[in-house]
């Protein structure tokens, strides 16, 4: 595996991993190994699969068998969990702001209740925050006098608050309008270049060519390739991701 | 920092996420309504003082009884609502020793007539809990709080359902516990959902507190119709009373109205 930044020891440990909706069987074990520092994008269709799994990573899906760790913690329900949450920030399609509290109060909240800061070392920290993702002017206002494309940037920085190790990003342009994708793609390469640890569902090709360390390429539930960007974009081995391609290529 | 020069409104750099300055400001609100209540009922008797007969030689038991009603009210719906939050979180509970007797409750008191349950809480209960002695305004008050509590129970289970799962689970991924999240994410967004039914249920509590009269709790229909009996006049002595109920019941409604909009500090998408 071609990775830039990754040491050996691994981030997060999938194995096995199935989740069933009743009849449907969204995950059909699926094994992974992200490295720390690396960046890995999960595509695939929809329905395969690739956000339930990202979604297990922090237990916000309870998965029926396998199991998955994070910095050696085992994902579950009980007291390591919340440790777990803790350093794992997670990025929605639909952004999540909570809509009662300002920007800064957003950004705060999880590190005064939680990480217990005192309230001018969190507002200091959300400042700094603010400031690397483009908003400082922003910081008082509410999420719904923000544009999209800002809102998604302020639940990244929210989650960075927490000073995560792994950010798991579920389709985070997959809500935004066309001109609002650059600005949420351009603080997610950001990120990737200072070296944390990304998973990322998306169905941006070009972010996915440009900074990925690694293409996971899901379909019905099951991991169909892994590999590097280029051998995923230049000669996918298996039929299922070629059709994917020349369909998604096509627009 | 940067200001908006939007939302005049909105609180600047204060201490915790909403919370604090909002429930201090409710305090201050509630303040102010107390003391609107006292003018009101001041300018109440003045106003009775000077109806025609019979209205105005008995103008002291028409606004005592608006008094006892308003009280009644008040008190009742504050314990309702306490009985309803605790209730309609219990509703919610996963835990099932906790889920099924609210349910039991909410079943009982939406189930049986208000009336029975106001003779029941003065006749009946004495009778079984022979040291528990409930004069006729505790009962009344138990019994209706206990009845608007089921009510409210509804209307705040149906507020948090209302909030997005996106809301919950965006709180839970950050670390916070899921009483951190009840507590700072979850509620507050409900309570804005929550406050027209609850204002709903509070008119009509104010309305149902007149069963009280049943078991000899001098409020404002028992001395309606105590006036009514005792001078053969109906049409005035009735119509003042209706006019008392309606004015109260308004004012209710635009205090409430007043707290909704400072409630609604932040925003809902």
């Amino acid at each position: 595996m071609t990775t830039k930044n990754a040491s050996s020891e691994p981030m997060i440990v999938a194995k096995d991993v199935c989740k069933s909706y009743g009849d449907f069987q969204a995950l059909k074990g699926v094994s992974l190994e992200v490295a720390k520092g690396e960046v890995v994008v999960i595509l695939g269709p929809s329905g395969s699969g690739k956000s339930t799994f990202i979604r297990s990573v922090n237990f916000l899906e309870q998965f029926q068998s396998g199991e998955i760790r994070v910095e050696n913690i085992k994902v579950e329900s009980g007291e390591a969990l919340r440790q777990i949450r803790q350093e794992v920030g997670m990025v929605f399609q639909s952004f999540n702001l909570f809509p009662h509290l300002t920007v800064i109060q957003n950004i705060t909240l999880a590190p005064r209740k939680v990480a217990k800061l005192p309230e001018e070392e969190a507002k200091q920290l959300a400042r700094e925050l603010l400031h690397r993702v483009g908003l400082s002017a922003h910081s008082e206002k509410f999420p719904d006098e923000l544009s999209g494309g800002q809102q998604q940037r302020v639940a990244i920085a929210r989650a960075l608050a927490m000073k995560p190790k792994v950010m798991l990003f579920d389709e985070p342009t997959s809500a935004l309008d066309p001109e609002m994708i650059s600005e949420v793609l351009a603080v997610m390469k950001e990120l990737a270049k200072s070296g944390m640890t990304m998973l990322v569902v998306t169905h941006e090709m070009g972010f996915a060519r440009e900074v990925a360390d690694r293409i996971i390429f899901f379909d019905e539930g099951k991991i169909v390739e892994a590999t590097t960007p280029q051998k995923f974009f230049e000669n996918p081995s298996h039929e299922r991701s070629k059709l994917f391609l020349s369909q998604i290529l096509k627009r | 920092m940067t200001t908006t020069p939007t939302k005049a409104a909105v609180p600047k750099a204060q201490a915790a996420p909403g919370a604090h300055i909002e429930l201090g400001r409710i305090f201050l609100f509630l303040g102010a309504c107390a003391i609107g209540f006292w003018v009101f009922f001041e300018i109440l008797a003045v106003v009775l003082k000077y109806m025609p007969e019979p209205i105005g030689s008995r103008a002291d038991l028409f606004s005592s009884g608006a008094k006892q009603t308003l009280v009644l009210t008040l008190t009742a719906g504050v314990f309702g609502l306490i009985a309803g939050v605790l209730a309609g979180l219990g509703k919610l509970s996963k835990k099932p020793w906790i889920r099924i007797p609210t349910d039991f409750y909410v079943w009982i008191m939406r189930g049986t007539p208000l009336l029975v349950q106001i003779l029941f809480m003065y006749y009946a209960v004495p009778a079984l809990l022979p040291w528990l002695r409930l004069n006729e305004f505790s009962a009344a008050c138990l019994a209706l709080a206990l009845n608007v509590g089921a009510y409210n129970a509804e209307v705040i289970r149906a507020g948090v359902q209302a909030v997005p799962r996106g809301q919950r689970e965006a709180a839970e991924s950050l670390g916070l516990s899921s009483g951190q999240t009840m507590r700072w994410v979850v509620l507050p967004q409900a309570i804005r959902i929550v406050i027209p039914p609850l204002v709903n249920n509070i008119v009509a509590l104010l309305k149902d507190s007149s069963l009280a009269s049943t078991i000899g709790l001098l409020e404002l229909s028992l001395a309606g119709n105590r006036i009514s009996s005792e001078t053969f006049m109906p049409v005035p002595v009735l119509t003042t009373v209706a006019a008392v109920y309606l004015l109260l019941t308004s004012a209710l409604s635009i205090i409430t109205h007043f707290l909704e909009k400072r409630l609604a500090v932040g925003r809902r998408n």
